[in-house]
């Protein structure tokens, strides 16, 4: 049985593939485009899941982050995030705020599925 | 604070013109072994003896007196700070020195060379992390990259791919790829434009060692300001009208008054293809002057400024010779306004007494300190200053090197500086008796000036103006009185900077010391 993962992005191509290689993989996928869309969503029911990009318009990822892990009800939710942003201080900025995994684009599909399979395996 | 270098240089030239130590010694009427000694730098010599000895080497003075390896020793011991050579047995950079200037200096100028590299790549990533074009250009690259990528990785990887997903993805790769293609060329463009990466050494240093190397004086352009002084009928005190008066008549140069209106106060500009200087309403006298002879010096001095830079083969980048010219015409624009043949008595007379000879030149105070720190006509030479400027930051913006006590290259000076004491009461003369841990002693005189002053509500731009010499010859100054210039007096405890200076207990200190006492 796979999981129910959400994916926050905007880049509808980036979206469009990661969600296809990941129903491949069994998971049930839900794409959003926005940071405050994404809240919204959790707060309707977690998924196991949230791929989450930094570079997102309004909330960015970080915000959205630091919402999830500062609320008793969405905190308990593995966050990977998915960046282009490659400095130092904003994978220390991610992990600081909780995130589970940061992963650098571009990234190979094959290193997101195992990614995914091994967070929601350990729920 | 470095010991005498001399004697190596002396052994060279006796073996150059084939002399034994026997055959000198006897020439100078000294004993052999005293001069091996000497030679071996085992004794300090100085004073008619040196002077004897460079005449029967045919040496000029200025090849015995050790200025320039002292120098030299003491830009070594700022490298031996560094991380990267600080395991190295470089206990004696004065041997290094005496034994192979040669490698002396090319130590000096790599390590300068690396480290303007290292600012040079500092900047590039500063850039490259702050410009917001290139973070828009880096990230549309990785999101463009990121969708191929996981497209083409979909159709490599999934054989049964049905012909509609396979078609969808298809068209994501051609469509990111135009758009990467896009970025791409946009990249390009905007590398092509950046500006490239600075010469092995910075402009400022080259134009130091340059000024460093002529003594802080340069006698063609004192003669060409003689000249042009002559020609405009330029007298000691009173060079404004007549040098106004010759740029109008030789030069057509029409001086134009901007008034200030409580904006902005910019210094005096002078558009020489316009034929226009323009002064701010609010400038001080002693700036108009200046401007005045600077606009001039410009004009009538080109050529002299030129040869002089062309002479030099210190002088390797554009940027370099472009700031060489603008310190030399300022130096030609000084010698306008404070004439050799009338300053250097003066100030002899005056016993260096700054206020005075401003008034008596129209000059402002870094005027007449930067003019002191240049009285070096062989037969006429005044007291040797050594003369810097910094910002309140501690910026050094100015420096006149005096042999003995080199500025600091690579930092700042120790802050018990008269030079950074003086903003703690600006405007007022800070005298200080110094004393290096070697035992050297200096007078330090210094004095904030505040440039062009831009009115109410504006904080007043201030810099620090430092004029230091030998304390041997501080009794040739007003500024001895009441001051016990004996050694044994109570002086101030200085250093070079913290991590040239042995004070291990000193209050101000704000790293580790890389030396110990006498290790030069």
């Amino acid at each position: 049985m796979g999981a129910k993962v959400l994916i926050a992005e905007d880049e509808s191509h980036i979206a469009e593939s990661l969600g296809f290689i990941l129903e491949r993989e069994g998971h049930r996928v839900e794409t959003v485009p926005d940071g405050e869309t994404v809240l919204l969503r959790l707060r309707g029911g977690l998924p196991d899941l949230l791929i989450l990009d930094v570079m997102l318009p309004g909330l960015n990822g970080f915000e959205v982050l630091k919402a999830i892990k500062s609320d008793p009800r969405l905190n308990s939710l593995p966050v990977i995030v998915l960046t282009a942003k490659t400095q130092p201080r904003d994978r220390e900025m991610a992990e600081s705020i909780g995130a589970a995994i940061y992963l650098t684009k571009p990234y190979s599909n094959r290193d997101i599925v195992e990614r995914v399979r091994h967070l929601t395996e350990a729920r | 604070m470095a010991r005498t270098l001399v004697g190596q240089r002396i052994r060279d030239h006796r073996k150059a013109k084939g002399w034994t130590q026997a055959a000198l010694a006897a020439h100078l009427h000294i004993s052999p072994s005293y001069l091996n000694l000497i030679e071996s730098d085992r004794r300090n010599i100085a004073g008619a003896l040196l002077k004897r000895i460079a005449e029967a080497l045919e040496q000029p003075l200025e090849e015995f007196d050790g200025a320039a390896e002292r120098r030299l020793v003491d830009e070594l011991g700022e490298i031996a700070a560094d991380a990267e050579v600080a395991s190295l047995p470089l206990d004696s950079p004065a041997d290094l020195v005496a034994r192979h200037p040669g490698w002396a200096r090319a130590l000096v100028a790599l390590h300068r060379s690396g480290r303007d590299r290292q600012h040079a790549i500092a900047a590039l990533s500063d850039r490259l992390s702050q410009d917001p074009f290139l973070g828009d250009a880096v990230h549309s690259l990785l999101t463009n990259l990121t969708a191929i990528r996981s497209a083409s990785e979909i159709l490599e990887s999934i054989a049964d791919l049905e012909p509609a997903r396979r078609k969808r993805f298809v068209s994501i790769i051609a469509g990111d790829s135009r758009r990467l293609s896009d970025v791409a060329h946009a990249l390009a463009a905007f590398l092509a434009k950046a500006p490239a990466a600075g010469g092995a050494v910075t402009p400022v240093e080259e134009v130091d060692d340059f000024v460093f190397d002529n003594g802080n004086h340069f006698p063609a352009l004192e003669a060409a300001a003689d000249a042009l002084a002559a020609q405009a009928g330029a007298q000691p005190g009173a060079v404004d009208a007549a040098l106004s008066a010759w740029l109008r008549r030789e030069h057509g140069v029409e001086v134009r008054s901007s008034a200030s209106n409580g904006g902005a106060v910019h210094p005096p500009r002078f558009d020489r293809a316009a034929g226009v200087l323009e002064l701010p309403d609010t400038s001080a006298p002693s700036t108009r002057q200046f401007a005045f002879a600077l606009a001039a010096a410009e004009l009538a001095c080109g050529a002299q400024v030129a040869a002089a830079i062309d002479g030099s083969t210190l002088l390797t980048a554009p940027a370099s010779r472009r700031r060489a010219e603008r310190v030399l015409l300022s130096y030609v624009a000084g010698a306008l306004v404070m004439p050799y043949s009338a300053f250097q008595p003066a100030a002899a007379a005056a016993q260096y007494d700054i206020d005075l000879l401003g008034r008596r030149f129209g000059a402002s105070f870094e005027q007449v300190c930067h003019r002191l720190a240049t009285l070096r006509r062989p037969g006429a030479e005044g007291i040797r200053f050594g003369f810097m400027r910094v910002d309140p930051a501690g910026f050094v913006t100015k420096r006149l090197a005096l042999p003995g006590l080199p500025l600091p290259r690579y930092g700042n000076a120790c802050p018990l500086w008269a030079v950074y004491g003086a903003f703690r009461s600006p405007g007022a003369l800070v005298r200080e008796l110094v004393e290096f841990p070697a035992g050297e002693r200096y007078l330090m005189l210094a004095r904030t000036v505040e440039k062009e002053s831009q009115g109410f509500g504006v904080p007043p731009r201030l810099l620090s103006v430092m004029l230091v010499c030998d304390a041997l010859h501080a009794d040739r100054t007003v500024y001895a009185r009441g001051l016990d210039l004996r050694a044994s007096a109570p002086a101030v405890a200085v250093g070079q900077s913290c991590r040239m200076c042995p004070r291990r207990d000193c209050g101000w200190r704000q790293e580790d010391p890389i030396i110990d006492a006498g290790m030069h």
